[in-house]
């Protein structure tokens, strides 16, 4: 075991940490589930992209650096350590990437990756169905092959950047008569396809942040099928790995979260009562158990192991932790945590902001009460029935 | 930057693991809890070269980082292992060889005497009959006590395994056994939650109510997985203590001490009425995770340290700051 980092990796931080320091925004962006702040994100992942740094991980020739899983760690440091705006192709990057990655031909590497990573073609999520929420094999959404074409007829719900995105990626009923986990694939659908309906869904801020789906016979070519034919379920669930664990949410989000939590709490500490600096302190602890775990997890992936359900252990930590952490601040504002912006609002409501999309965390990417079901019955060998 | 074990030593983790869950059985912890004689360990622990696995080389150890110790004491833990070994292979060794006493240490790696750390607690010094010397730490330097300098007087610990003394002096700590004490402690309490979870899930999957298996149903799937889950995101910690020192040594104890109140709560929850006889043997367990919890500082002791090094205005915290501190 060793916890120091290479003179490579080092030189690594030091140059993303230059580049950021003269290319960050100054000021923040407005939310990027609002058409604006959709826009300006837009064009700062193209920024992001003209420094070669779209998505480090990936290989050069799909618009990557080819960086291993720690120097990924020290770039999401880096980016959070000066609070550089949010991802808003994460759905692209950080799911479907990868996915593709593993599963997709190589004429669908070159075809969607680069786009992918330069910010021209952001990706919503088509997965859940008002029928089909936690329990996803549920699915009754179809994709019809006819001839070269799939067509496509059904509904999909809470499709994250849906309203604004270019793409979702869906899984769909292609056999029919199948039933649950059978049956079922994962297709690629342009949002500006004749016959979808877009339906947008306020989020508990107001905006914007999902959307409802209406598939009424869309059209796609079959070549837009990802992965095995029918065999959708093992694709999605490889993605779903993907959005529990390492990618979606590295630690050092949470780590800048918890040290503005600090310096929130020193700034308010005279009026508060004495076990919330107990709280600000345990908050700050889970963030940094949550850092050295990853690297342990990183370390593992690394050296080839792959991970699966442990994925859970991380999605219920990461997910609970955030929403603690953003609850002992609202409790450190008082009165002011009701401002949501603008005159005697702390940190321009960033907090408000933070809480309510950290009571998101233990509902989206398979909900918490789900995660617990799969740890409980394929790592410590629970009897499912 | 590498969380992995050599091959190496895995197979010295897996040496320790083979002695301590196949000799230290729950039927040998019985028959010590019904004041039998057992079969003596300490030989074996000698003859495999546990004792000195992170001793220097040229004083006849392995040489390991304690890193390797902090994994063996989380087996050890596992185990529930009643012998002292993990204070005097991961403590004792590596304080002898700071105090440049290389003649006991060669003695105690050979197991032909014991030395121990006096607690910086006064008391909860386990099997403190049996040592020859014992250690008294010191910032300023320390030194041993030979065993008939002292006077013990033997205390009733909750658990009925650890026979600990008070001992009539009192070490002061300094910053090698403070931060490994601590990280040991930390890693015993991880494995004894393990333990606790594997027998739960065994103890879920036979018994049956409603006609089913009471591990069938989420309520009882929900806790273990929760416990499961806090020891994931605390042996990391243990581990990267053991390598920095520093914060992460107070961290790993605060969640240690955390994870093991909750696999003890959920443990005896999950076996019901069982649960709470002295015959089942998950008492045996859930009490040295109590009695751990306050060694080498509890939880307000690592609280109170951690505390202002957080909160202090020049304080390195933040993305990037745990490993570059």
């Amino acid at each position: 075991m060793n916890i120091d980092f290479t003179p490579k990796q080092q030189e690594f931080r030091a140059e993303i940490r230059d580049w950021l320091e003269t290319h960050v925004p100054k000021k923040r962006l407005p939310s990027l589930d609002t058409k604006e702040g959709f826009e300006q994100h837009r064009a700062w992942e193209r920024t992001l992209h003209q420094g070669n740094w779209g998505m480090v991980t990936w290989p050069t020739e799909y618009g990557g650096r080819g960086c291993d899983l720690i120097e990924w760690l020290i770039f999401e440091e880096e980016y959070y350590r000066v609070d550089a705006p949010a991802r808003v192709s994460q759905n692209g990057i950080f799911l479907l990437g990868p996915t593709i990655m593993e599963y997709g031909t190589e004429e669908q590497k070159k075809r969607f990756l680069p786009p992918m990573a330069a910010g021209d073609e952001i990706w919503a999520q088509a997965w859940s169905e008002p029928g089909a929420g936690s329990d996803l094999a549920a699915i009754r959404s179809k994709a019809v092959r006819d001839g070269d074409e799939y067509v496509i007829t059904g509904q999909k719900t809470w499709s994250s950047r849906a309203v604004f995105a270019d793409w979702c990626f869906g899984l769909f009923r292609t056999e029919a008569d199948s039933a649950r986990h059978k049956g079922l694939s994962k297709i690629l659908v342009p949002l500006d396809s004749k016959g979808l309906t877009i339906r947008p869904i306020a989020q508990l801020d107001g905006d914007p942040g999902f959307a409802e789906l209406f598939f009424d016979e869309v059209r796609v070519p079959a070549e837009n099928l990802l992965g095995p034919e029918h065999g959708g379920w093992g694709v999605a669930m490889a993605t779903a790995g993907f959005e529990r664990g390492l990618l979606l949410r590295s630690p050092a989000r949470f780590q800048a979260a918890a040290s503005r939590l600090v310096k929130l709490y020193k700034n308010h500490a005279n009026r508060l009562s004495p076990g919330v600096k107990d709280q600000v302190m345990q908050a700050w602890i889970d963030t940094e158990r949550f850092a050295a775990a990853t690297y342990a997890l990183v370390s593992q992936v690394n050296a080839g192991a792959s991970i699966s359900s442990e994925s859970s252990a991380n999605k219920i930590f990461w997910s609970e932790m955030d929403r603690h952490l953003h609850r002992t601040a609202m409790s450190i504002m008082g009165a002011q945590a009701e401002i949501e912006e603008g005159l005697e609002a702390i940190d321009d409501g960033r907090w408000l902001d933070g809480y309510m999309f950290s009571l998101a965390g233990p509902i989206y990417a398979g909900t918490n009460e789900i995660q617990r079901n799969i740890l409980a019955e394929r790592v410590l060998g629970l009897p499912r029935k | 930057m590498d969380f992995r074990f050599t091959d190496e030593q895995q197979e010295l983790i897996d040496a320790a693991k083979s002695i301590f869950d196949g000799e230290h059985t729950v039927e040998r912890m019985r028959a010590q809890l019904d004041g039998n004689e057992v079969d003596a360990l300490w030989p074996q622990f000698a003859e495999l070269g546990l004792l000195g696995i992170i001793a220097p080389e040229d004083a006849g150890g392995l040489g390991q980082d304690f890193s390797l110790m902090a994994a063996i004491a989380e087996a050890a833990g596992y185990a529930g292992l009643v012998e002292p070994f993990v204070e005097v292979a991961g403590l004792s060794v590596p304080l002898l060889a700071e105090m440049g006493e290389t003649e006991k240490l060669a003695q105690v790696i050979a197991g032909e005497i014991r030395v121990a750390p006096l607690s910086p607690n006064l008391f909860a010094n386990q099997d403190a009959d049996k040592n020859d010397f014992f250690i008294e730490t010191n910032p300023e330097g320390s030194r041993l006590v030979a065993r008939d300098d002292v006077t013990l007087t033997g205390l009733k610990s909750i658990d009925p395994l650890r026979r600990i003394f008070k001992v009539s002096h009192q070490a002061q700590g300094n910053a090698l056994s403070d931060w490994y004490g601590s990280v040991l402690s930390a890693a015993q309490i991880c494995g004894l939650s393990r333990r606790i979870v594997d027998m739960s899930v065994d103890y879920a999957k036979d018994r049956e109510q409603f006609g089913q298996q009471i591990g069938s149903f989420q309520a009882i799937k929900h806790h273990l997985a929760n416990v499961h889950t806090q020891i994931e995101f605390t042996r990391p910690t243990v581990y990267f203590a053991a390598l920095s020192g520093g914060r992460a040594v107070h961290e790993a104890k605060i969640a240690a001490c955390d994870t093991g109140s909750l696999a003890a709560e959920v443990g005896i929850q999950v076996h019901g009425g069982m649960g709470y006889t002295y015959e089942v043997n998950l008492h045996m367990f859930m009490k040295r995770i109590w009695a751990l919890s306050g060694e080498w500082g509890d939880r307000n002791d690592h609280m109170n340290i951690l505390t202002p090094l957080v909160l202090a205005d020049d304080a390195a915290i933040g993305p990037g700051a745990s490993f570059l501190a």
